[in-house]
C-alpha cells in the first residue's frame, strides 16, 4: 500500500499478433509506460500470453526484483489467471498484478491509431498508479458441500443427476411438472437410430427414483438462492399432491372424478381428469390433484358447502353422489335448498359472463330428487359414543345444526324449544308456501334420529332456568332463542288497532290461528320478512297490498326472486317511502300518514341513508298495517338471574371465534347473538358451538377450528379466469340460467302450496353444466370415497424445503413457440394444423389417437406437409436456427411414410443434418420417396375459397432450386416451431444471478471453451436451457457439467477473492447504516465497542457498505478508496 | 386537435368517390378535415425503389408543410398512406438521409422534424373516434349485408402500424358493429396486382381473379376496400375478368367509407356512389333511390 519510490514496476505491452499492434502503437505505448513513476522496465512482445512471454515476466522478477507488474493485453477474463499463476512463480503475490485491456477497449474499438494508442497510453498509466498502492492479499479457502441441486428433470437433469450420485455424492433433483422425463417423455421415435424414446428415457427415470443419493422433489420450484459457490442455500416450494406415497396407482379416483380438463401432456388434444397421472411410466409414480385456489362458492358459504363439487356431480347425472356430498355438510339440506339466501350464487364467477349459476335450485334438484328414489342414505352414526349431557336452548336452524354436529361427534344432546313445534323461525317465521311443513318435519325428524331429542312447550326462564341445567347434569349449554321480537316504529298511533307486527303476524298464521286482515294491507319494511307478510296477507284474503319501502329497489334487502313473486301476486311497493304517523277513527286504523324520501350519503353498512323531502307528507287509506321494520333478541330472561352480557343491541356478547359466553360452558350463537340473520349463518354458528363445546368437554383449547366460517373473498373481475385452462369470464361464451318453473297465479293466490316446483333432471344437468369448475377440482370428494389405500387428502398445504448444496446445475429446458403467432400458416384456424409436439403425440403409441395418423375427421391423410424453420431463423420471431427440426421433420416424413400411404412434402430453407448418422438418415428419408422442397412457406390456406370446401389445405411457397411458385394440397400440416426459452427463463437467471444472451437462452462462460459454465461460479446449465440442441448433444453438455461439479466435489474446497470489507475501528463512529444495508447480513453491531463489524466468512464483497458509510470507515480489499482514485487519476492523465 | 387531410392524386381523380364519402363521414361525426395547403404528390411505391432520396424529399415535404400547419396527416390513398409512414421511418433511422432531405426542403423554407404521424382514416375512425360512436351515430343498420372487407396489402403492411399486419379486423369489426355479416374471406390483405394491370395484366388479371372469386363463392353482395388502387382494379376488369376465366363475377366494389356514410343516412350521392362501375344494387342502398 506504500507509495514508496523504491516500488519496480515492471509493465509488459501484448501485440496480440496483429489484433492489438495494428491499431496501437505498441512501441510507443511501451516507451511512455519506462518513462512513467516507479516503472523499472517496460517490454513490449507478440504474445503475452504465450509460454516466452510469461517467461519473460517470470525472469524479470527475479532478476531485477520487480515487486509490482502490469501487463496491458487482452480482457482479464482470458487471462488474468495466466498471468496471476506466472507471478506466483516468481513468489510475487498475485495480487500485486494488475491487468489493462487494451483489446477490447483500445484496438477493436478504434479506427484511428492515435487515438487508440492515446487510449492504451492512459489505461497502461491507470494500472501503473493503481498497482503501487495494491497490497499482498492471501486468497480465502471454502469448503465445497458435496451435494448438488440440479433444477429440471429432462434428459439432461436426469443425465447428471445420476451421473453425480454414482460417485456417491447426495443429488436434490428439483422439478416442477408432476413426473421427471420432460419433452423427450412426450415423444415416440428418436433421430437418426429411430429407437423408442420411452424405452431408452424410463429406465434412467426409474433410476433416478430408485438411487439412495438422488432425492426427488417434483411438482416443486425454486423460491430463492443465498450463497456462493460451495454453499448455497436454496429455498423450494414443495407444492402439495394431495395424494399420499400410499397411492397404489390404481386408477380408480379417475373414474369418479367428475372434472374434465385438457391435458398438457398431450398438447392438450384430449382431456384428463383433475385427479390425474401424467403418463403411465410417470416417476414418482403416484396421482396427483389439479386444484388452484378453492371455488368462490365454497369459500363464500358459512357452512362451507361443496356447492362446485355437487354441481360437479349432477353435470354428470350422478344425482346419489351429489346428495350425499350435500349431506356431509349440511344438516338441513331441504330446507337451504328452498330458503338459503345463497351468498354462494351472490359470489358465483359466473356472474361475471352472464348470470350466476342457480345453485340453490340445483340443490333442491338433488335432495328432492334424493326424497322422490329413496335414495337416502342411513342416518350417520357416530364411531365413538360420548356420555356427556348437552342442552341446547331453541330449535331453530341455529340449535338444530348444533345438535346435527354434536350427534356426529357421538353426543346425545337435548334441545329445549319453546314453542309448540320446533324449527323456530323455519317454522314460525317462513311461510308455507316456501318451504312445506312436511319437507321441514322430514328434516328434523333426520336429526332426531341421529340421537337429538326435542322438547317442545319448555321456555327458558319460564319453564326452566340455566342453574336447573347444569344441576340435571348437563356439562354444556348452547343457547340459539334467535330474534323474534319486532321492532316498534316509534312514530304516533302505532298501538291502534289493526296495526300487527310482521313476525307475530307470520308465527301467528304458521301456528294454525287465522288472523283477520283487513281489505286494503300496508307492510312497512323491505326484507323477506315483510314480503313474506305481504304474500301471506294476499293469501288471507286482503284485496290489495302495498310495501312501502323508504329505500329503493336497489337498496331492498329481500331477495330478488322473492320480489319478483310478490309484484307477480299482484302485490304494489312503494319506494322512498315512509309512514310518519298511523291514523286512526275511533281507536282503529284508517290510514298512515306517509313522507317522501330521496337518497342521501351513504350509511354503515354501505347503503345510501334515505333523507325525508320537506313538504312531502301525504295520507294513504288502510285498514290494516303490518310492521316490518326489524327484530331483535328477547334476552331480558337471560340478564336477572343469569349475568350473561348483553350488547346495546340486545344481542348476547360471545367471543365470535369460540361462540362462549361470559359464563363458562354457555355458549350462544344465531340470531341470539347475530341479530336477524340469515338461516345459513345461524346453521354456520350451530356447527361451530358444537366444535367448539367438544373441545371444550375434552379439555383441549378452543382453538384450530376446523368448522367453516364464510370467506371474504378477493376482488375479481370479468377478465379472471376461472382456472388455468379456462378463457378469461367476458370471453365465456353466454349460457342462460335455467328457470324453475311454477304453480298458477290463481292457485298461488288462494292456497298455501309451495310455489315453485324444482327444475327437472335435464334442467338441473343443463343448469349444473354451465359451472365454469373454479379452481379445476372443486373437492367433490368421489375420488376419496373409491380411495382403497385412503391415500388421498385433500387438506394437504404446499410446503417450503430448505436445502444446502456446493453447486447447482440447471437444467430447466425449453418452450415452443406459439404458433398461433403466425397466423400465415393457419394453425388455430384450420382443423388439421399440427405443431411438432401435437405431431409427436399424435404418432405416439400411447397418445391421443393411439399412434394412428388419421385427421380430425377420422380419415387417413392422402398427403401431408411438414413446414421447417416455423419462426426460426425469422427475423420477425427469431433470428437463430432451432437444431432440432429438420432432423425430427425427417424422422416425421419417415413415420407417416411407414404408417400410411401419404406423400409427404418438407418445405424447408436449408437442410441441417450435421450430426453423427443424421446425413445418411436425410439420404435414407429420401430413398423412402419423400419430396423435399426447398424453399420457405408463404401461407397456408383452404385449397377452395368457399368454406364447403372446408378440409382440403394448400400450401403456397417459391421453390427456390426449380425457380418456380408452386401450390402444393395436402390434407395435414405439421409447423416445426422454433424452440424458445421458457417464458419464466428471466426469472430463473434472477433467481440464480446469471446473464442470457440476447436470443434469452442463458449465457455460458464461454460459448466453445466454457459452454457449461456461468458467470457465477457455482452455477451451471446444461441442455436446451443453454440454446436448442438435440439430445445427444443435451447429454453430453450434462455429462460435462456432471464432470465439472465432480471435481470441485472432489477437491473439496475452493478459493475465493478475498475482496472482503473491513472496518476501520478509529473511523466507525456506530451510526449502523451499513447493518441493514448488507444483503448478506454479514455486518453486526458489536455493543460492547460501539462500531459495527464485519464477520468476513459472509461477506460477498458487494461493496454497498463502503459506498453507504458516511465516515469511509468501511472499505474493500483490492477495492480501496486509494486504489481507486489512483487509477482515475491515471487514466485522466494526472 | 384538426386532421389535416391528404387527398393524393386518385381522390381527386378515379376515386372521386373516396374524397366524397371521406369528407361526409368526418363532418358527420363532428372531425373537421383541413385540407393540407399546396401539397404534392406522394411519390407513391414505384418512385421509391428507383430514386429513393428524391422520393422522400416529395414525401417530407408534404410532412414538412403538415408539420408547419401542426396536426396529423389524415391520407386515405393507401399508397399516400404508406409512403409516408415509411418516409417517417427512414428519416428517423437515418440522420444522414434526414440532413439531405432538409436540406432540399430549406430552398422552400421548410424543414421536418419528424412531429407528424400518418394516419389512414379506418385508424382514426376506429381508435380515435371508436366503433361504438359510430355505430350510435348509425342510422341504418347493415343487417342482411353479406360484406367481403378487403384491406389489400399497404395499409398494415409492413408495420402492421394500428392492426395485424398479417390478420386486419379494423373494418371487420366495424361493420359487425353496423350490423353486417362479413362473409369468410381469407383473402383480405393479398396483392391485387397493383401496377401490374398496365404493366403484366396476365398477373394482375389473375391475382384480382381470386379476390373476385372468393368473394363471390362466399355469397358477398359486395367487396368493400380502403385502396383507391385496389378498388379500380377490382372493379373496373370484372367483365374481363369473368370473359378471359369463364367464371361469373358482377360485384360492386365500395370504399369502406362509402359503406359507412350510408349505414349513417347520407343519400347516394352524398356517399359518392354514382362513380363506382359496378353499381351498388338494391340490397345496399337499402331503398335509398
Amino acid at each position: 500500500m506504500s507509495r514508496d519510490k523504491n516500488v519496480k514496476v515492471g509493465v509488459y505491452i501484448c501485440h496480440c499478433g496483429f489484433n492489438i499492434a495494428q491499431t496501437v502503437d505498441v512501441y510507443e505505448v511501451t516507451g511512455f509506460a519506462s518513462r512513467l513513476d516507479c516503472v523499472a522496465v517496460a517490454r513490449e512482445y507478440k504474445f503475452m500470453c504465450s509460454d516466452p512471454g510469461q517467461e519473460l515476466i517470470i525472469k524479470d522478477i527475479k532478476e531485477m526484483g520487480l515487486d509490482r507488474v502490469v501487463v496491458a493485453s487482452c480482457s482479464p477474463l482470458m487471462h488474468e489467471k495466466t498471468f496471476r499463476k506466472a507471478c506466483e512463480t516468481a513468489k510475487l503475490n498475485r495480487f500485486l498484478f494488475q491487468m489493462s485491456n487494451i483489446r477490447e477497449q483500445c484496438s477493436w474499438v478504434h479506427q484511428k491509431k492515435e487515438e487508440a494508442t492515446e487510449k492504451a497510453k492512459a489505461l497502461v498509466k491507470a494500472a501503473v498508479m493503481r498497482v503501487v498502492r495494491q497490497a499482498p492479499l492471501d486468497p480465502v479457502v471454502v469448503k465445497v458441500n458435496p451435494a448438488t441441486l440440479i433444477v429440471g428433470g429432462g434428459i439432461a437433469g436426469i443425465q447428471a443427476a445420476l451421473e453425480i450420485a454414482d460417485s456417491g455424492n447426495k443429488v436434490y433433483l428439483v422439478e416442477r411438472d408432476s413426473t421427471i422425463g420432460g419433452k423427450m417423455a412426450k415423444f415416440d421415435k428418436t433421430f437418426p437410430t429411430l429407437d423408442c424414446a420411452a424405452c431408452i428415457l424410463t429406465p434412467k427415470m426409474v433410476s433416478v427414483a430408485q438411487h439412495e443419493d438422488i432425492e426427488l422433489l417434483s411438482l416443486s420450484e425454486i423460491e430463492d438462492v443465498q450463497g456462493f459457490i460451495g454453499d448455497f442455500t436454496v429455498k423450494v416450494k414443495k407444492k402439495a399432491r394431495y395424494v399420499s406415497e400410499k397411492c397404489t396407482a390404481c386408477g380408480e379416483c379417475v373414474k369418479a372424478c367428475p372434472i374434465l380438463v385438457p391435458n398438457s401432456f398431450e398438447e392438450n388434444q384430449v382431456a384428463r381428469s383433475a385427479i390425474y397421472r401424467t403418463f403411465p411410466q410417470a416417476v414418482p409414480n403416484t396421482y396427483l390433484i389439479d386444484k388452484e385456489e378453492r371455488p368462490p362458492c365454497r369459500e363464500t358459504c358459512p357452512i362451507g358447502q361443496e356447492a362446485a363439487g355437487y354441481i360437479a356431480l349432477v353435470a354428470k347425472g350422478r344425482f346419489a353422489e351429489a346428495a350425499r356430498l350435500i349431506r356431509r355438510d349440511n344438516p338441513l339440506p331441504f330446507v337451504c335448498g328452498r330458503v338459503c339466501y345463497h351468498p354462494c350464487e351472490s359470489e358465483c364467477s359466473r356472474r361475471f359472463a352472464d348470470e350466476p349459476l342457480a345453485i340453490k335450485n340445483i340443490k333442491r334438484f338433488v335432495m328432492d330428487w334424493e326424497l322422490k328414489n329413496k335414495a337416502l342414505v342411513e342416518v350417520p352414526k357416530a364411531e365413538k359414543k360420548k356420555k356427556e349431557k348437552i342442552a341446547i336452548i331453541g330449535s331453530g336452524p341455529s340449535g338444530l345444526a348444533c345438535g346435527h354436529e354434536l350427534a356426529l361427534r357421538g353426543y346425545s344432546p337435548v334441545i329445549f324449544e319453546k314453542h309448540e313445534v320446533a324449527g323456530g323461525m323455519l317454522i314460525l317465521g317462513i311461510p308455507e308456501y316456501r318451504l312445506p311443513r312436511e319437507i321441514l318435519n322430514m328434516e328434523i325428524d333426520f336429526i332426531k334420529r341421529m340421537g337429538v331429542t326435542i322438547k317442545t312447550n319448555m321456555a327458558l326462564g319460564k319453564d326452566f332456568v340455566i342453574d336447573d341445567l347444569f344441576s340435571q347434569g348437563f356439562k354444556a349449554i348452547y343457547i340459539a332463542t334467535g330474534a323474534h321480537k319486532s321492532l316498534k316504529m316509534a312514530i304516533p298511533g302505532e298501538n291502534l288497532e289493526g296495526v300487527l307486527h310482521g313476525v307475530d303476524f307470520l308465527r301467528d298464521i304458521n301456528l294454525g290461528r287465522p288472523q283477520p286482515v283487513g281489505k286494503r294491507v300496508a307492510v312497512v319494511g323491505g326484507g323477506n320478512t315483510a314480503v313474506d307478510a305481504a304474500r301471506t296477507a294476499l293469501r288471507c284474503g286482503a284485496r290489495e297490498v302495498t310495501v312501502l319501502y323508504r329505500r329503493t329497489r336497489k337498496e331492498m334487502p329481500a331477495e330478488e326472486a322473492e320480489i319478483l313473486a310478490a309484484e307477480e301476486e299482484g302485490v304494489a311497493i312503494q319506494y322512498l317511502v315512509a309512514p310518519v304517523e298511523v291514523l286512526g277513527k275511533e281507536g282503529k286504523i284508517c290510514g298512515v300518514r306517509c313522507i317522501r324520501m330521496e337518497l342521501g350519503e351513504p350509511d354503515s353498512s354501505g347503503r345510501r341513508r334515505p333523507v325525508p323531502v320537506e313538504g312531502s307528507q301525504h295520507d294513504l287509506a288502510f285498514d290494516t298495517l303490518l310492521i316490518a321494520v326489524s327484530q331483535e333478541p328477547v334476552v331480558d330472561f337471560l340478564t336477572g338471574k343469569f349475568p350473561l352480557n348483553v350488547t346495546k343491541w340486545s344481542t348476547l356478547e360471545v367471543n365470535p371465534e369460540t361462540l362462549e359466553t361470559n359464563i363458562r360452558g354457555v355458549f350462544a350463537g344465531g340470531d341470539v347473538v347475530l341479530g336477524p340473520a340469515t338461516v345459513i349463518a345461524a346453521m354456520s354458528d350451530g356447527k361451530r358451538a358444537a366444535e367448539a363445546i367438544d373441545k371444550y368437554l375434552n379439555n383441549e383449547p378452543l382453538a384450530d377450528f376446523t368448522t367453516p366460517r364464510a370467506k371474504k373473498l378477493a376482488k375479481r373481475d370479468e377478465s379472471f379466469r376461472p382456472h388455468r385452462y379456462a378463457p378469461a369470464f367476458k370471453e365465456t361464451p353466454r349460457v342462460p340460467r335455467t328457470k324453475m318453473s311454477e304453480i298458477s297465479l290463481e292457485k298461488r293466490l288462494k292456497t298455501f302450496e309451495e310455489v315453485e316446483l324444482g327444475l327437472t333432471e335435464e334442467e338441473a344437468m343443463k343448469e349444473a353444466e354451465r359451472c365454469l369448475n373454479c379452481g379445476i377440482c372443486v373437492e367433490c370428494q368421489e375420488c376419496v370415497r373409491v380411495c382403497e389405500p385412503k391415500a388421498i387428502d385433500h387438506r394437504m398445504k404446499d410446503e417450503i424445503k430448505e436445502i444446502k448444496v456446493g453447486q447447482i446445475l440447471l437444467a430447466t429446458g425449453y418452450a415452443t413457440l406459439n404458433s398461433k403467432a403466425l397466423s400465415l400458416y393457419g394453425y388455430g384456424q384450420f382443423d388439421n394444423v399440427y405443431t411438432s409436439l401435437e405431431f409427436e403425440r399424435i404418432v405416439s403409441s400411447t397418445g391421443s389417437t393411439q399412434g394412428r395418423i388419421v385427421l380430425k375427421n377420422g380419415q387417413e391423410p392422402r398427403a401431408i406437409g411438414i413446414i421447417h424453420c416455423v419462426g426460426s431463423r425469422d427475423e420477425k420471431y427469431h433470428p437463430y436456427c432451432s437444431r432440432v427440426c429438420c432432423m425430427y421433420a425427417l424422422k416425421f416424413a419417415h413415420l407417416i411414410k411407414d404408417r400410411t400411404d401419404a406423400e409427404v412434402y418438407e418445405f424447408y430453407i436449408d437442410m441441417r443434418a450435421f450430426g453423427k448418422g443424421y446425413e445418411e438418415f436425410y439420404s435414407r428419408i429420401l430413398e423412402e420417396g419423400v419430396n423435399v422442397i426447398r424453399g420457405k412457406v408463404a401461407e397456408v390456406v383452404q385449397s377452395g375459397w368457399s368454406k364447403k370446401e372446408e378440409g382440403t389445405l394448400l400450401i403456397r411457397c417459391e421453390d427456390t432450386l426449380i425457380k418456380k411458385y408452386r401450390e402444393i394440397p395436402v390434407d395435414m400440416v405439421v409447423l416445426c416451431n422454433a424452440i424458445e426459452p421458457q417464458p419464466d427463463a428471466g426469472d430463473i437467471q434472477r433467481l440464480f444471478s446469471i446473464s442470457r444472451s440476447p436470443d434469452g437462452f442463458f449465457l455460458e462462460k464461454h460459448p466453445k471453451l466454457d459452454p457449461t459454465a456461468t458467470a457465477t461460479d457455482g452455477i451451471y446449465i446444461a441442455g436446451c436451457c443453454q440454446g436448442p440442441k438435440d439430445i445427444p448433444d443435451s447429454v453430453a453438455q450434462a455429462s460435462s457439467a456432471a464432470a465439472r461439479i465432480l471435481a470441485y466435489i472432489s477437491k473439496g474446497e475452493i478459493e475465493i477473492e478475498p475482496i472482503q470489507a473491513y472496518i476501520d475501528p478509529e473511523l466507525c463512529s456506530g451510526c449502523r447504516l451499513c447493518n441493514d444495508l448488507c444483503p448478506y447480513t454479514a455486518i453486526k453491531f458489536s455493543e460492547d465497542e460501539g462500531i459495527s463489524k464485519v464477520n468476513e466468512a459472509l461477506c460477498k464483497g458487494c461493496g454497498t457498505c463502503v459506498a453507504a458509510c458516511p465516515a469511509a470507515a468501511s472499505q474493500q480489499n483490492h477495492f480501496r478508496d486509494e486504489q481507486i482514485f489512483a487509477e482515475i487519476e491515471g487514466l485522466l492523465g494526472g | 386537435m384538426s386532421y389535416l387531410y391528404y387527398p393524393g392524386c386518385s381522390l381527386e381523380s378515379s376515386a372521386k368517390s373516396y374524397d366524397v364519402s371521406t369528407r361526409w363521414v368526418f363532418q358527420s361525426l363532428g372531425k373537421e378535415l383541413v385540407e393540407l395547403e399546396d401539397w404534392n404528390c406522394c411519390g407513391a411505391t414505384m418512385y421509391m425503389s428507383t430514386k429513393e432520396t428524391i422520393s422522400l424529399v416529395f414525401s417530407a415535404r408534404n410532412l414538412a408543410l403538415a408539420e408547419r400547419m401542426g396536426g396529423d396527416v389524415v391520407a386515405p390513398c393507401s399508397s399516400c398512406y404508406t409512403i409516408l409512414n415509411k418516409t417517417n421511418k427512414i428519416l428517423k433511422e437515418n440522420f444522414i438521409l434526414k440532413a439531405k432531405v432538409n436540406q432540399s426542403l430549406k430552398r422552400e423554407g421548410l424543414s421536418y422534424h419528424l412531429k407528424v404521424k400518418a394516419r389512414h382514416p379506418l385508424d382514426v375512425l376506429v381508435n380515435d373516434v371508436g366503433i361504438d360512436a359510430i355505430a350510435s351515430r348509425a342510422t341504418h343498420s347493415l343487417e342482411g349485408l353479406n360484406i367481403a372487407p378487403y384491406y389489400g396489402c399497404q395499409i398494415v403492411r409492413p408495420e402492421g402500424v394500428f392492426d395485424d399486419p398479417e390478420n386486419p379486423t379494423a373494418m371487420d369489426k366495424l361493420f359487425e358493429a353496423l350490423g353486417g355479416n362479413n362473409v369468410y374471406f381469407p383473402v383480405k390483405v393479398r396483392c391485387c396486382g397493383g401496377m401490374l394491370m398496365t404493366t403484366f395484366p396476365e398477373v394482375a388479371l389473375k391475382l384480382n381473379k381470386e379476390i373476385l372469386e372468393c368473394a363471390v363463392e362466399n355469397s358477398a353482395d359486395c367487396i368493400v376496400t380502403t385502396c383507391p388502387l385496389c378498388q379500380i382494379n377490382l372493379d373496373a376488369y370484372q367483365k374481363k375478368i369473368s370473359k378471359k376465366f369463364k367464371i361469373k363475377v358482377h360485384i360492386p366494389i365500395l370504399f369502406f367509407t362509402q359503406l359507412l356514410a350510408l349505414s349513417m343516412g347520407s343519400t347516394p350521392k352524398e356517399a359518392g356512389l354514382g362513380q363506382n362501375l359496378v353499381p351498388a344494387g338494391e340490397k345496399i342502398l337499402g331503398g335509398r333511390l
